[in-house]
């Protein structure tokens, strides 16, 4: 059980930390780029998060699984 | 440190030497902090350090100093699959379990069969460790409640499935014709009230078919991504969420910046669940039918049986009748387990379990296989197999594990299925960051619309219409189709084969046997009949045997003196036949026995003779009704001064066709010979011509001399012979033609040939009957008919097609509807496919698929077309001369 939790935690800190990177170059872009609304930039931002959590998320837990179970 | 107990079942330990070589390997292992092993309950103790050790190197321990750790088999039933990503995360789920061995999941049959320690994992916890990825698990049980729970299963999806899809589609196309009011026929326009275009009564009409039927996707895929899995049902809740959010921000806040009151697309959230909904109503008919073989197997198991306890009969549940119960069946009747007739007559019906078409006489003595049907009489007989032992359960089960294997073909399909799903998530991302950031600003056309819709996309701002395209990538992508291509089409096909009695043991055998080059038969028992038989019978036609006047003609039943000179040349062969019989009646020679059965297969009488004498090395001699009847090879015929100048000819001519000749001589006159041989099995030529004709070359394998092989090979239309050949040294021969580069079957006695069996590329067992669970070899054929091979092959051919032909439509489709949903071609026609045409072209590429698998339902081998069953009862395996060479009475 604490072994799952361990994976669990690690897994959710580099995963998220990956999304809110490429969310928050997203929004960076957009924002130097200068013709974006606020709410297109921040939509944006969002939508290119919660793909980047969905592609990530299996990723990152599964390669923090068996890098922990060796 | 934290440790961790578990129990192992060790199997093979006998006694406490066993016992200290299993603790000692425990012990050895790094992590492992105690061991102890009890031989009386034949378990080890484990104390381990889960940080260092798991399960399986101790699995690994103990198989490697010669034991086993003991594993059992369930079977679950898994609802909700729709994929073969799906398929993935449920194998996955259970491979995480500690103690589970193996886990194959089918989505086409919608089973998990799980190989599992049972001291280290319960079932309950596979069904959670099911469930908490996001499916629903039942385990299965055998026979005809394992059949009734998942027709219930799959009725029970078809009916949940269509309550959702009678509250969408009216709704949805209520909502589809609000969305485009203004493009709608006059008379239409009429007769649809115009309130219904209001945005905000769309949101209203949208919202419970999103949260009614749709939600099904919303929470099956929370709770796959919540253990970190994304499958179909992600693509579905992506897809239709964002639709269904953009629409109610641009209805609320039109000034939001998403799109404004022109970028409602309340009706791609509606039909694009519509659409789903419909797919997966439409499949779970659909797919039924392709395990429709199962089905009808299942479906034979009768429910009730009579059987006589303390003299009465009673009506028992058949699962409930004992070995040696004596179990009664009237006409019409189906026989509820295995047995022997005891007493009465019947013909049974035994064409459902061994595709043979005419029913076969059983009368005391006789073996009886549960399932089948008793047509014309009543009898009684005594159980030998019951519950799972009996033929039909094994049948059953061998069906059952060859539908759940994985063919080669299906583990690549699986695998890039599986890996799709996160490739078009990353495709998404990549469309939309294109898109927003170049390809709006550069392609970007107010005059823009949905392909096959009049609605503009005018108001879209950068954001909607870079959405757009991404949430259809997402949903145009589905790989539904690529997990179902294989799996059905192999399904429908070890079906198909088991209704003509052939059992493919796994899809493996299935893909191998349609890429066959070479099919090597043995030859005795397979070829062959394996036992001799009278062949040709000559007579000497210038010295006709004839009988002295009123002397009793040994043939039966003959009236006149066969001296009459009327006598036919037939009728003479038959007494030159039956005087052999009857001299080498008493004898125990092989060929002495294949004349006497001969002359009693043609209805001749075969009586003692009034004195017998066995001449080792040279023949019989024999004094029947008061004549010396001679009957030997040339020496014997030599050494009593018997002329045989005259038959010498034909002779030499049939044993350069590898038959043995014994000439018969009567008071020292040649009467003519008798030509003995191992005859060809009925079909066996039919059967090689059409391998031929499938362009497989053949060739036999056997233990005769080079001559007597050739003799056959040439009868039969064999194109290679390996002759000489010791039985231990088949399976070597079989390693020397794929080293050659054939993919080679051999076909054989399932337990002589064993070695030659496993060794080539399809093993096939050829006539077992119907005690199929012992047989080795990959496919099994129940008869004992050569044809069957044909209908193997071309049934594995048809399987492999279909597969072929399901993933390219699989294929095809995700190749060009990725490019189609990313806006590839939107600068050249400026039109972009919409959210639930995408769904719409998803269902019909899934259906594509089952529908052409369904094709195979009615596929026929070429040499079962035309076949004509006929009802008249037929003993069993009667012999049959027809097409073996018949006995001809042959001129000099």
């Amino acid at each position: 059980m604490d072994s799952d939790r361990r994976i669990g935690l690690t897994s959710a800190a580099i995963y998220s930390a990956i999304s809110i990177t490429a969310s928050a170059s997203f929004f960076v872009a957009a924002t130097v780029a200068g013709e974006y609304t606020t709410v297109a930039r921040v939509s944006g931002a969002v939508w290119v998060l919660l793909l980047s959590f969905i592609v990530t998320m299996p990723l990152v837990t599964s390669a923090v699984k068996r890098r922990m179970k060796v | 440190m934290s440790t961790k107990e578990m129990t192992l079942p060790v199997v093979g330990m006998t006694c406490a030497s066993c016992v200290a070589h299993v603790e000692r390997a425990l012990n050895n292992l790094g992590g492992v902090r105690k061991a102890v092993v009890s031989l009386g309950a034949a378990k080890a103790t484990v104390e381990y350090d889960p940080e260092r050790i798991g399960p399986t190197q101790m699995f690994a321990a103990v198989a490697e100093i010669g034991y086993e750790v003991g594993s059992a088999q369930a079977t679950l039933n898994v609802s909700g699959m729709t994929c073969a990503s799906c398929v993935a995360h449920v194998e996955g789920a259970l491979a995480e379990l500690a103690g589970v061995r193996r886990a194959v999941v089918n989505l086409a049959l919608n089973t998990a069969k799980v190989e599992y320690v049972p001291t280290l994992v319960t079932v309950a916890q596979m069904k959670r460790a099911i469930r908490d990825v996001g499916y629903e698990a039942a385990e299965t049980v055998e026979g005809v409640s394992a059949m009734d729970r998942e027709r219930e299963a799959r009725q029970g999806e078809i009916r949940r499935q269509g309550r959702y899809l009678m509250f969408a589609t009216p709704v949805a196309l209520a909502v589809m014709a609000g969305t485009f009011y203004e493009y709608l026929p006059p008379a239409l326009g009429q007769i649809i009230p115009g309130w219904l275009a209001e945005k905000w009564l769309l949101g209203l009409l949208t919202t419970p078919i999103v949260f009614g039927p749709g939600r099904q996707f919303f929470v099956n895929s929370l709770r796959g991504l919540r253990h970190g899995v994304t499958d179909m049902n992600l693509l579905y809740a992506t897809g239709i969420g964002a639709a269904y959010f953009i629409a109610v921000i641009n209805t609320i806040w039109p000034d939001a910046g998403f799109g404004g009151s022109g970028a409602t697309f309340f009706e791609s959230a509606a039909l694009l669940t519509w659409f789903i909904v419909l797919g997966r109503f439409l499949e779970a008919l659909t797919r039924g039918r392709t395990s429709e073989a199962i089905r009808k197997l299942m479906s034979l198991q009768p429910k009730i049986a009579r059987v006589v306890r303390g003299g009465n009969e009673v009506a028992i549940p058949a699962d409930e009748v004992l070995v040696e119960d004596l179990v009664q069946v009237r006409p019409g009747e189906r026989i509820p387990v295995d047995g022997i007739v005891k007493e009465g007559y019947s013909a049974v019906d035994e064409s459902m379990l061994t595709g043979e078409s005419l029913p076969l006489e059983k009368r005391a003595g006789d073996t009886v296989i549960g399932g089948t049907m008793n047509r014309t009489g009543a009898f009684t007989f005594i159980a030998t197999r019951v519950g799972a032992e009996t033929a039909l359960a094994q049948i059953i089960k061998l069906v059952e594990d060859a539908q759940a294997s994985k063919a080669p073909i299906q583990k690549l399909a699986d695998w890039v299925a599986g890996h799709f799903i996160l490739g078009v998530h990353l495709l998404a991302i990549l469309v939309f960051v294109f898109w927003f950031f170049i390809g709006y600003h550069l392609f970007f056309d107010p005059g823009t619309s949905f392909i096959l819709s009049p609605a503009r996309l005018s108001e879209i701002g950068v954001f909607g219409f870079s959405l757009l395209l991404s949430v259809t990538v997402l949903i145009i992508s589905c790989p539904c189709a690529v997990g179902l291509a294989t799996p059905s089409a192999i399904m429908a096909g070890t079906g198909k084969a088991a209704e003509h009695g052939v059992l493919f043991k796994n899809a493996e055998a299935v893909e191998n046997a349609s890429k066959l080059q070479m099919i090597v038969f043995d030859k005795t028992g397979t070829l062959s009949r394996g036992e001799a038989s009278v062949t040709d019978l000559v007579i000497a036609g210038a010295q006709p045997v004839h009988l002295h006047a009123g002397q009793r003609s040994p043939v039966a039943g003959s009236a006149r003196p066969p001296a009459d000179p009327s006598i036919t040349e037939n009728r003479q062969a038959a007494i030159v036949l039956q005087w052999a019989a009857i001299a080498e009646k008493n004898s125990e020679h092989p060929l002495g026995e294949a004349i006497v059965r001969g002359a009693k297969e043609r209805g001749l009488e075969v009586p003692d003779a009034e004195s017998f004498e066995s001449i080792p090395g040279h023949g019989v001699e024999a004094r029947v009704d008061g004549r010396e009847v001679l009957l030997g090879n040339r020496k014997l015929m030599a050494a009593r001064g018997v002329d045989i100048a005259g038959l010498l000819a034909k002779a030499e001519e049939l044993e350069r066709d590898g038959k043995t000749v014994m000439f018969v001589a009567v008071d020292s006159a040649a009467a003519g010979f008798i030509a003995v041989a191992d005859t060809l099995k009925e079909h066996s030529v039919e059967a090689i011509r059409t391998l031929h004709d499938l362009g497989i070359e053949t060739a036999m394998i056997t233990g005769d001399n080079r001559r007597t092989a050739e003799a056959i090979a040439r009868q039969v239309g064999i194109d290679r012979v390996l002759a000489e050949v010791l039985p231990q040294d088949k399976a070597e021969e079989v390693k020397k033609l794929q080293a050659a580069g054939k993919r080679v079957a051999m076909v054989g006695d399932g337990v002589n040939d064993a070695p030659a069996l496993a060794q080539a590329d399809v093993g096939m067992a050829i006539g077992s009957g119907t005690d199929v669970a012992k047989e080795t070899g990959h496919v099994i054929l129940i008869k004992d008919d050569l044809r069957d091979v044909v209908v193997a092959i071309e049934v594995a051919k048809a399987t492999m097609r279909k597969v072929k032909e399901n993933l390219f439509w699989a294929f095809i489709y995700n190749t060009l509807g990725i490019p189609l949903g990313a806006g590839l071609f939107y600068p050249l026609f400026r039109v972009i496919v919409s959210p639930e045409l995408a769904a719409a072209l998803m269902a019909i590429s899934s259906l594509t698929v089952t529908f052409n698998t369904l094709f195979l339902r009615g596929f026929v081998p070429s040499l079962r077309r035309g076949a004509q069953a006929t009802s008249e009862p037929r003993a069993p395996r009667a012999p049959v001369f027809a097409s073996s060479p018949a006995i001809m009475p042959g001129k000099r």
